[in-house]
């Protein structure tokens, strides 16, 4: 079925949204803004601008452009632009089209069904006008429902039973309060007030004055007074409104702001959050009459009020939420953001015309927590991260430790730390018959394999021999909350540890198969190493022997290092000689180090590129 | 022998009802086992998939923070030498070459600004902030900029902020 998408037409900027994989997402203009401005204008040569192209051109083209129509929508008023006069649903229309021209581009298909959003207390005629131009615009609008509703259906409070919501909806021009009782999943408005004359600019309006009031004080110029640097002082104020919302106190810094007799002023203001709170204090003041015109209306005291949400950029403020807080008495709702809210609301209800949302959805569990298999030394090897959806299969492949090792250990962990013990284990089992063989030669593949019910299977096989070993494990997935709460703590809390201790063994293990290399070089090339080279590795390998029986890891790394050395320098020299007798052998004067060309050898024998994928294996070659 | 012939139509018959009714019961055998089959197929996609998002998420956000800190790097590069052009007694040489090498950064990030004073108004490029009015002007041209305006290559990054030239009437 095709996407039906959510509209939140508003009065200064308009928001559209939709669901795709069960999640709204906003859609961008291509701007690239997450709105658009509800502004249409004419140019003089007749080409027609919406959204963000209108709203840059509206001050030059004061008789071509139009603005805030929402609120003449229903009306029987016209708008005459260039010579051409429109209804209200002619001009939002062009604001839809728009919408529909950007989402299309956005998603990539052809968008025609929607569902768009009224304020609660728009009449009959005004949502039949909103309808219209939708309908003029090419949507088939499926739906027209309340800016409330769709925010509370943006907080899923519709499936929370019988409640009563208050939304506080406070944006840049207007403040609406809104009443509402949801039972059955049927919102019915039970109160509006508002107040038509206050928004978020009076708020900046306010906190430009002061800065310039202030700049005024010092150096006897008002900044408002010309358009250059007024835009500044917006600008400024805007960023401190934000920062003070997460800070208290905040340096506004205007560098050559306005030159007084040719010498450049800088404004310079600290303020507070206390400040601020003082400047805008009586705007948000002002809000208290309608909620309280509200909850009368509706017969409620605030106490019987079971959720409010917010709405509108404004309510970002704290200031703003603490007089909501005192109002209502409670804590609102303001976990979706408050601009977008809205018209994910709408897209929400969009969903669920559509089966984007509920219908044919497959929830699908996930891995709460790792896991890994115990490998050398103790530590945990993951196989299956922590949040994996399933069913899910994933495979390593893992090589013996020791020689002649015929028998391998699946130690099966689950866990988020980084050694075996420290997780829970939850089973085990074992391959043998392993044929002996050099350490790091064969190779064991350990799949984990989860289906849907959340059954493990994990089975070892020797690829070798094709001998296969597995157990099933049940539960690997169902775990109580508070238990996965329990492990990840437990892990967060051991992090720097467990680091270093797996740092410690990772020591270890590097040392154990560096001696492991060394002593078999000292046997299978007795013969090609000097004297004084074979005492040396002799040497330093026994030193090596002696301090891995102690526990100091400092000295296990040295003396690994030294070993490094000394049998860097022998092979060196192996391999010098080799050069030499080659030129000798050749008579050729080639030089040393050229790299090798890849001529195949006299034989018909491949030389093998035999790959062992495993933890250890890997530590192998990059030590050597 | 007509007595025999119904009774091995009637054998026949049977045989045959039973022969289609194993049929079926081998072919219900095989579709179920090939749903289950599909249907486990299918969780597994639906899983790979939904693993993938999740890949995808952790991959974006890692890069946005790669971006983040190449930008971030730059800044405090920039911020350092500030801090020593605040220090020097003399600093218009250094700011020169600092200057220089911020425009370097910008110019190899594809940044040009949009020269706009005396231009005709473009709202593609230029936001009007408030408009003048003359006699003796054309209208819709460019008198001051109040804030320059930049591209990203062929996209705009901020629109120059303008007053703009009304002709009185």
């Amino acid at each position: 079925m095709a996407k039906i998408i959510g509209i939140d037409l508003g009065t200064t900027n308009s928001e559209a949204a939709y669901i795709e994989a069960g999640k709204p997402v906003v859609i961008k203009s291509v701007e690239g803004q997450p709105y658009f401005p509800s502004v249409v204008a004419f140019t003089k040569t007749g080409e027609m601008l919406v959204g963000e192209a209108a709203k840059r051109q509206a001050v030059t083209n004061t008789e071509g452009t139009v603005q805030r129509i929402k609120r003449k929508m229903g009306t029987h008023e016209k708008v005459t632009l260039r010579g051409k006069t429109y209804t209200p649903q002619q001009i939002s229309a062009f604001i839809l089209q728009k919408i529909k021209k950007d989402a299309e581009d956005f998603l990539g298909e052809k968008i025609t069904d929607a569902v768009i959003t009224v304020p609660a207390y728009f009449n009959d005629d005004q949502r039949q006008a909103t309808k219209d131009a939708g309908a003029i615009a090419g949507f088939n609008v499926k739906r027209i429902i309340n800016e409330p509703t769709a925010a509370a259906l943006a907080y899923g409070l519709d499936k929370e039973g019988d409640q009563k919501i208050a939304v506080y909806d406070f944006g840049g021009g207007t403040l609406d309060v809104t009443i509402m009782e949801v039972g059955g999943g049927v919102f019915e408005v039970l109160s509006t007030s508002g107040d038509t004359q206050l928004g978020g600019s009076d708020m900046d309006r306010a906190l430009v004055d002061y800065i310039a009031e202030e700049f005024k004080k010092k150096h006897g110029v008002d900044l408002r007074k010309e358009p250059k640097t007024l835009q500044r002082v917006l600008e400024a104020a805007e960023t401190a409104k934000i920062e003070l919302s997460s800070t208290l106190q905040t340096d506004i810094n205007l560098p050559y702001i306005y030159v007084v007799t040719g010498e450049p002023k800088h404004l310079e203001i600290k303020l507070t959050r206390a400040k601020l709170e003082e400047i805008i204090s009586p705007i948000v003041q002002r809000s208290e009459k309608p909620c309280n015109q509200a909850l009368h209306d509706a017969k409620l005291k605030p106490e019987e009020i079971d959720h409010v949400v917010l709405v509108g950029g404004v309510t970002r403020m704290q200031l703003v939420q603490k007089k909501v807080e005192e109002i209502f008495k409670q804590k609102p709702k303001r976990e979706v953001d408050p601009m977008e809210c809205v018209a994910v609301g709408a897209a929400i209800q969009a969903g669920v015309m559509s089966g984007d949302i509920d219908k044919d959805i497959v929830l699908l569990d996930v891995t709460p927590l790792t896991l890994s298999i115990e490998t050398l030394g103790g530590v945990a090897t993951p196989l299956i991260e922590r949040n994996t959806t399933v069913p899910t299969k994933k495979s390593k492949v893992f090589s013996t430790a020791a020689d002649n090792q015929t028998s391998v250990e699946i130690n099966v962990l689950q866990g988020e730390r980084p050694m075996a013990a420290d997780n829970k284990s939850l089973g085990r089992f074992h391959l043998d018959g392993i044929l002996p063989a050099p350490r790091g030669l064969p190779q064991i593949e350990v799949s984990f394999d989860i289906d849907v019910n959340g059954i493990m299977n994990v089975s070892a096989k020797d690829l070798g021999t094709g001998k296969e070993q597995s157990i099933h494990i049940t539960g690997s997935t169902k775990l109580s909350d508070s238990e996965i709460e329990r492990m990840r703590k437990e892990a967060k809390e051991h992090e720097e540890d467990d680091k270093k201790r797996k740092e410690k063994i990772e020591i270890r293990n590097t040392a154990d198969s560096l001696m492991h290399s060394t002593e078999k070089a000292l046997v299978e090339l007795k013969d090609k190493f000097s004297s004084e080279d074979k005492e040396n590795l002799e040497k330093a390998l026994k030193e090596l022997r002696e301090a891995l029986t102690g526990d100091d890891t400092d000295v296990i790394k040295a003396k690994t290092d030294a070993l490094t050395q000394v049998f860097q320098k022998a092979s060196t020299a192996i391999y010098q000689q080799a050069a030499q007798q080659y030129q000798q052998q050749s008579g050729q004067g080639q030089t040393q180090g050229e790299s090798w060309q890849g001529q195949p050898s006299d034989d018909d024998t491949i030389n093998a590129d035999y790959k062992v994928k495993g933890e250890k294996k890997k530590k192998d070659t990059e030590d050597s | 022998m007509p007595t025999k012939k119904p009774s091995s139509t009637k054998k026949n018959t049977q045989e045959t009802a039973h022969d289609a009714l194993k049929k079926l019961e081998e072919e219900n055998t095989r579709l179920q086992q090939e749903l289950t089959e599909k249907n486990d197929k299918y969780l597994r996609t639906l899983a790979d998939f939904q693993n993938y998002q999740k890949r995808m998420e952790k991959e974006h956000s890692t890069q946005k923070e790669e971006t983040k800190k190449k930008y971030l790097l730059e800044l405090l590069d920039l911020t350092e030498l500030l801090k020593k052009a605040y220090e020097d007694p003399d600093p218009k040489p250094g700011l020169k070459l600092l200057l220089e090498n911020i425009d370097k950064f910008l110019q190899k990030e594809g940044i040009t600004y949009i020269d706009c004073k005396g231009k005709p108004f473009d709202y593609q490029l230029h936001n009007a902030v408030s408009t003048i009015e003359q006699s003796d002007c054309v209208d819709g041209t460019i008198l001051d900029e109040i804030k320059k305006g930049y591209l990203v290559g062929e996209k705009l990054l901020r629109p120059a902020h303008v007053i703009v030239a009304k002709k009185k009437q």
